[in-house]
């Protein structure tokens, strides 16, 4: 027993040195806890080391042994699991959705789909207008119609819709993955892109989008060479939303990063 | 199941694969199946990973047979053969399982996914409707001759049967190769440079959609791991016999067969690791946007989970060298070079620095690293000065616990980069701990730990005396918990391969339009790994029980008397 306490306090000597010294090191508290909580593995593992010997056991102690011992590692298995930060899947679907929505119109089940919901709010549409013209006493047109309502023909700024096209884009492929704007996202996999438009037309960023041995930047020819950014894009994506990507791109002219030089290779 | 009902089942498989384009173009707009309360992907999740553990072993149980097989004629230690033909009694039961969930793969994969299903049989009919069937049933004819002939075929005629088991891992391994093609396929489609995958794959070859870019890893890591599984399912075996038997002879007996079981377990475990980078490379280098998906962002955390496990393997399984030591009668005199353990200590610092410098595959790496990790064997015979196994042993197990926490310390403690936050991100200065050089050096730390306590058990046995059956008694339960661990954690990178194919069935090419499309949390997937793992040792266990306990001999031979180290 004196060992087993000899090693608990050498092992929470050592974890609160390491927590200690990974707070003076700026570490932030998840992380300090994390060391300490080796520590403390450490040390259960030294006690295991040394533990006596188990009594053999047999029959029915030997089963339910086995038994428990079963359902503590299943118990700990799916608690630890649990205990890791745990990703949300609402933030993923309604991306997914806004992704495949063109691929699945494309579709023979998906033209089907289309109709069948058309049909439906068509007859939805009906249905409430007859229940109006009902309300109404059958015999006057519902007043905005017979008046004519003026044309409310929406004020659409067709640029501003690109744009948010164009940002919604960078999202849902995920480009920040890779590339820095904004001081968000990037791990270096790819270059900052918060000049690209005073370096690229837009045109260019399109032709690299789609295809992306037509552009190098300047200091990433490993990269190029290894072809890191992926030749899918032209088959992901619709025309019109690599067009407002690379609009939306376009319009980033800081000229205080140092996004790097394009070279021409196609 | 006998081999003609296998045939037949085969067979029917066989035919209503062929048919199933033309049922299918009979009734286009047939609903798919709603399965309750799982849904339609984790139905077929279940199945296809249960399919997938019953292969595992049926294909790495015989691999590790035939090793004790020829290891029991080159020994003339019966014992080996006594080893071999009990897992290949449980082989031939789980055998028929492996049949029965692979045809309700199929069943329900139609069932819930009718166009896709459809869809990658045309694309693989030669392998769905010929290949795999004809393979399948030469493996049962040859594994049931296998069994058959084992007392038939002995004395001059062992070398027969040993011949006869390295054909049946012959057509394993092929079988296993040929039914990654299409698997592999769904994750790295056959592509070209600047035309699209549909445009390709519409002139690409069988052997070009086959031999993909995650094939060959694939291969390689499942061959691999299935002879892990295989080991340590044996210890598992030998861990129940063990606890069950009543007679000093019988204990011995299974404390050695766990004790070969947990070698071959342990041996291929070791290049597991590396095997799995080789994997992840590949699908990294066929799309870059697959790495952040897999290592930064959704399924981050399924790799810390990941850590956790084989931190725990390999501290498992070097507490089973230890408790294995203790029953050494001489151990204390073990020495072994002062380099090991400084060697063990310096490696995570001097691979973490030399890796980031030469990132693999960069060669020069290796003339850093080669040097240092056979220091010891080299200049250790120059350096008198020595430390006894004991302080070895124990320098690796603070290293493993080093290895595991370099391993496992994230970036962030987020579930993606998107939600980092400065609170919960690892300090710029210390972010390569966050990097694969600082992971591959904790790989390497295990793997070099654990090779140096197989060496100095190796010394104890040759210069001590081994007394089997008096091993601690936790150890059954040690080699329980390597065999269930082992196969949660194969379930889980299952789960993260399956999952690195996102919203598509086959990635880029085609979508899974289902509302299930999604990543699932680790949590979710953590209880049905559980779940499936739970179920696959019911059967295992039912398996042990039916072939080894029940028609056990009450008289049987005591091949397991203690005997010392190194006797034949």
């Amino acid at each position: 027993m004196g060992k087993v306490i000899f090693k608990i306090i050498v092992g929470l000597v050592i974890g609160g040195g390491l927590w200690f010294g990974t707070m003076a090191l700026e570490f932030p508290p998840v992380f300090r806890w994390m060391f300490f909580a080796y520590a403390m593995l450490g040390t259960l593992v030294f006690i295991i080391l040394e533990a006596p010997s188990m009594k053999p056991l047999s029959g029915v102690k030997a089963l339910t042994a086995t038994l428990v011992f079963y359902v503590v590692l299943c118990i700990a298995y799916i608690a630890g699991a649990s205990l890791w930060p745990q990703y949300d899947p609402e933030d993923e679907k309604g991306k997914i959705e806004k992704i495949l929505k063109p691929k699945r119109a494309a579709t023979e089940q998906g033209k089907a789909d289309e109709l069948i919901a058309r049909a439906k709010a068509l007859d939805e549409q009906t249905k409430a207008l007859a229940e109006r013209v009902k309300a109404l006493g059958g015999d006057q047109a519902p007043a905005a119609q017979a008046g004519g309502s003026p044309g409310t023909t929406p004020v659409t700024g067709a640029s501003g819709d690109v744009l948010k096209i164009g940002e919604e884009q960078w999202q849902l492929q995920e480009c920040y993955n890779c590339h820095k704007l904004r001081g968000e996202g990037g791990k270096k996999r790819g270059p900052e892109l918060d000049n690209i438009g005073s370096l690229l037309s837009v045109d260019d960023i399109k032709l690299k989008i789609i295809d992306p041995k037509s552009w190098m930047a300047e200091g990433y020819e490993k990269d190029f060479e290894k072809g890191k950014m992926p030749d899918k894009y032209k088959d992901l994506m619709e025309d019109k939303d690599i067009v407002a990507l690379a609009t939306w791109l376009g319009t980033f002219k800081n000229t205080s990063v140092n996004t790097p030089k394009p070279i021409k290779k196609k | 199941m006998r081999p003609r009902s296998l045939v037949m089942f085969m067979a029917l498989v066989a035919l209503f694969l062929g048919g199933a384009s033309y049922v299918h173009a009979q009734a286009p707009s047939a609903p798919p199946v709603e399965f309750p309360y799982t849904g339609n992907r984790t139905a077929v999740w279940i199945v296809a990973q249960l399919h997938i553990l019953f292969a595992g072993f049926i294909l790495g149980a015989p691999i590790f047979v035939v090793i004790c097989e020829w290891l029991g004629y080159r020994k003339q230690d019966p014992r080996y053969d006594r080893l071999a033909k009990e897992v290949t009694k449980v082989t031939m039961i789980l055998y028929s399982m492996t049949a029965l969930t692979g045809g309700l793969f199929i069943f329900v994969l139609l069932a819930t996914y009718p166009q896709f299903t459809t869809w990658l049989i045309n694309h693989f009919f030669m392998v769905f409707a010929v290949l795999y069937p004809l393979l399948f049933i030469g493996e049962t004819f040859v594994l049931y001759m296998y069994f058959y002939t084992w007392d038939a075929w002995k004395g001059s005629k062992k070398a027969r049967h040993i011949a006869l088991g390295v054909l049946l891992n012959l057509i394993g391994t092929i079988t296993l190769f040929v039914i990654d093609g299409p698997t592999s396929f769904m994750n790295t489609p056959v592509k070209a440079e600047g035309i699209s995958p549909a445009e390709f794959l519409e002139t690409a070859t069988l052997w070009d959609k086959i031999f993909n870019y995650s094939w060959m890893p694939l291969n390689i890591h499942r061959l691999v791991g299935n002879v892990t599984f295989g080991g340590f399912i044996a210890g598992m075996i030998a861990a129940y016999m063990y606890m069950a038997s009543a007679k000093d002879e019988e204990r011995s007996y299974y404390d050695w067969m766990g004790f070969v079981g947990n070698l071959i377990g342990v041996g291929a475990l070791l290049f597991l690791p590396f095997m799995g980078y080789l994997l992840s490379y590949e699908l990294c280098d066929y799309d870059a946007s697959i790495c952040p998906y897999m290592m930064a962002d959704q399924l981050s955390m399924f790799f810390e989970m990941q850590g956790a496990m084989i931190g725990l393997i390999f501290l498992a399984s070097n507490y089973y060298i230890w408790l294995s030591m203790k029953r050494i009668q001489g151990v204390e005199k073990v020495r072994m070079t002062i380099l090991s353990p400084i060697v063990m200590v310096a490696l995570p610092v001097v691979m973490t620095k030399v890796m980031t410098d030469y990132p693999v595959p960069d060669p020069t790496s290796l003339m850093f690293l080669l040097p240092l990790l056979l220091s010891p064997v080299i200049l250790g015979r120059f350096i008198p000065l020595t430390v006894s196994a004991g302080t070895v042993i124990k320098v690796g197990f603070l290293m493993i616990v080093v290895g595991d926490a370099i391993w496992m310390t994230p970036h962030g403690f987020v579930p993606t980069g998107a939600k980092l936050v400065a609170e919960l991100e690892l300090p710029s200065d210390w972010n390569f701990l966050a990097l694969m050089p600082a992971k591959n050096s904790a790989a390497f730390t295990l793997v070099f730990v654990t090779v140096v306590n197989y060496v100095i058990y190796n010394r104890a046995i040759s210069q001590g005396t081994i007394v089997w059956g008096k091993i601690d008694f936790v150890s059954q339960f040690v080699l329980i918990f390597l065999a269930f661990s082992s196969i949660w954690t194969m379930g889980l990178m299952g789960a993260v391969r399956s999952l690195l194919r996102k919203y598509f069935h086959t990635y880029n090419l085609m979508p899974d339009f289902t509302a299930e499309s999604f990543t699932p949390t680790l949590s979710y997937s953590a209880w049905w790994i559980t779940g499936i793992t739970v179920v696959f040792f019911s059967v295992v266990t039912f398996a042990i029980l039916v072939t080894l306990k029940a028609s056990h001999p009450k008289d049987h031979a005591p091949e397991g008397s203690p005997v010392p180290a190194g006797a034949k």
